[in-house]
């Protein structure tokens, strides 16, 4: 327990380091979350545009939907904030400047982690958050003390099953093992298709978004369960595969580790 | 040049491909939600169902093949001070960077090819109804779309930086353009905006052509052939005084 007390007080640390190196160049952090801002904005001004015509997107109705969408999208920001570094992995592998990591005494999981910010992610979880709060209060929902919880807890599940695919993926550049195509795609999948009901894919694909890459799990069915379109006995799924996920991903990642050999610099 | 833009989309194979897998994804996923939304409504907007998938498969291929490369090598060569070998060369330099555009749009477009079928059986595909209206109309498109982005990319020679400008272009000229939604379906102010701006002709007017919900191609030619025209002055205007600042970094 001290120890990953120990990881975390200097993972602050880190991130707090790479938060004073992005603030050197303010205008360029300030255009990144902005981008990242109209990026989701625009996506959201499609599913605006369509409902203003159609009042029903299988059975959701405008807030609905947006909840949905503010739900993942805020998951989503939660996961890659602290993950965006990671996603260096393949140049940190092959400069050779993993050797460095291992040799601190810090996870080297950890130390990647604090390498850099994402930056453009905060502009997701402004407009996610926004959404999510907007949304939440013109949708038919009786808020409670447990519903709001409920929900902040569905958010770091939805973001711990999209943790885990990326950290998962990432890891196998330990052993030189180039996935970046395929992160990019399933990036792309939990972001495309996560924002919307299942049910209008149908059949196969949903079938597939749901127990084969769980992008249903992450907002889906939370926001279901919130909006009252499913039971809840279905509540706990949802965090509880995040969990189970990241911890798989995490022994994934220490199995790669074993295997990592250096490039020899 | 143009054979430099043409090898360049080869090069970056594994770029295109994802791009292509993420294409076919967008149009699955945009026929799933307009399938759901039109439920056994016959038609709306004055497009049937099967009119606007054949719209959309249309509208997202568009969008890939104006896709213009030519403001992110622009923006790299202008902040390294390479852009000095360009404008050493005794072939203007604006002619250059659209030509590299242009032979970079057919490397795409060769890669493309393949893809083509599965995008079509994703999507779905109806025979044109004006095959010639379609071709007129989108390389007019096309070619106010190149001279957008040099338009943006010319900006780069005051401000040095233009890659989130370019980016946030990107995003809102293909909001604006109908990639996602036909212009038909736009509500009240942003229905007006979109008709006003130029980059209908990008994605909407030549697919709407297509599936024949513009009939008329005069109107939309003639107005297109204006924007070229428009274009090209303030083209040359903005580059007469661009080439007179140009700084070249660490020369």
């Amino acid at each position: 327990m001290a120890e990953i007390l120990r990881s975390l007080r200097l993972y602050v640390l880190l991130q707090r380091a790479s938060a004073r190196g992005a603030m050197q160049y303010r205008l360029n952090t300030v255009i990144g979350i902005l981008s990242g801002a109209v990026w989701q904005g625009t996506g959201f001004a499609f599913i605006w545009v369509v409902m203003h015509t159609f009042p029903s997107l299988a059975g959701w109705g405008l807030a609905e939907i947006a909840f949905l969408y503010g739900l993942r999208l805020t998951a989503h920001a939660l996961a890659m904030i602290p993950m965006m570094s990671v996603n260096d992995i393949q140049w940190v592998v092959r400069d050779g400047e993993f050797d460095r990591f291992l040799l601190r005494p810090l996870n080297p999981l950890v130390q990647l982690m604090g390498n850099r910010m994402g930056i453009a992610q905060f502009g997701d979880l402004l407009v996610g958050v926004a959404l999510l709060v907007v949304a939440g209060q013109n949708a038919q929902v009786r808020w409670s003390v447990p519903l709001i919880a409920y929900c902040l807890v569905s958010v770091v599940g939805g973001a711990l099953i999209e943790a885990a695919f990326f950290l998962a993926l990432c890891s196998l550049a330990l052993r030189m093992i180039d996935t970046f195509a395929l992160r990019v795609f399933v990036d792309d999948v939990f972001s495309k298709f996560g924002s919307y009901p299942m049910k209008i894919f149908g059949g196969t694909v949903e079938w597939l978004l749901t127990f084969v890459l769980p992008v249903a799990f992450v907002a889906y069915v939370p926001s279901s369960i919130l909006l009252g379109k499913l039971g809840n006995a279905w509540a706990l799924a949802a965090p509880l595969l995040g969990v189970i996920l990241i911890a798989l991903a995490y022994l994934i990642w220490r199995r790669q580790l074993d295997h990592y050999q250096s490039v020899g610099h | 040049m143009t054979r430099i833009g043409f090898r360049l989309a080869l090069a970056y194979r594994s770029n295109i491909i994802m791009t292509c897998v993420t294409l076919v994804a967008q149009v699955f996923l945009l026929r799933m939600i307009w399938t759901s939304v039109y439920g056994s409504r016959p038609s709306a907007a004055g497009l049937s169902l099967e009119a606007l998938l054949a719209y959309l498969t249309l509208a997202n291929l568009q969008s890939f093949a104006t896709h213009t490369l030519v403001s992110r090598i622009m923006h790299h060569r202008i902040r390294t001070g390479m852009v000095f070998f360009d404008l050493a060369r005794p072939v203007g330099y604006l002619r250059q960077m659209a030509a590299f555009q242009v032979g970079n749009t057919a490397g795409g477009l060769l890669l493309l090819a393949p893809v083509i079928p599965v995008v079509l059986l994703v999507g779905s595909i109806t025979v044109p109804v004006n095959g010639f209206g379609y071709v007129l109309t989108f390389a007019l498109g096309y070619v106010i779309a190149v001279q957008l982005a040099l338009l943006i990319s010319l900006i780069g020679f005051w401000t040095m930086e233009t890659g989130a400008i370019s980016l946030l272009y990107r995003l809102v000229s293909q909001f604006f353009a109908g990639t996602m939604v036909p212009l038909a379906f736009f509500p009240g102010f942003l229905g007006v905006l979109a008709e006003i701006l130029p980059f209908k002709y990008m994605g909407y007017v030549p697919a709407a052509i297509y599936v024949g919900h513009i009939t008329d191609i005069s109107g939309p030619v003639l107005v297109e052939l204006a924007w070229v025209a428009g274009l090209w002055g303030l083209l040359a205007l903005t580059w007469s005084r661009a080439h007179r600042r140009v700084v070249i970094q660490g020369g």
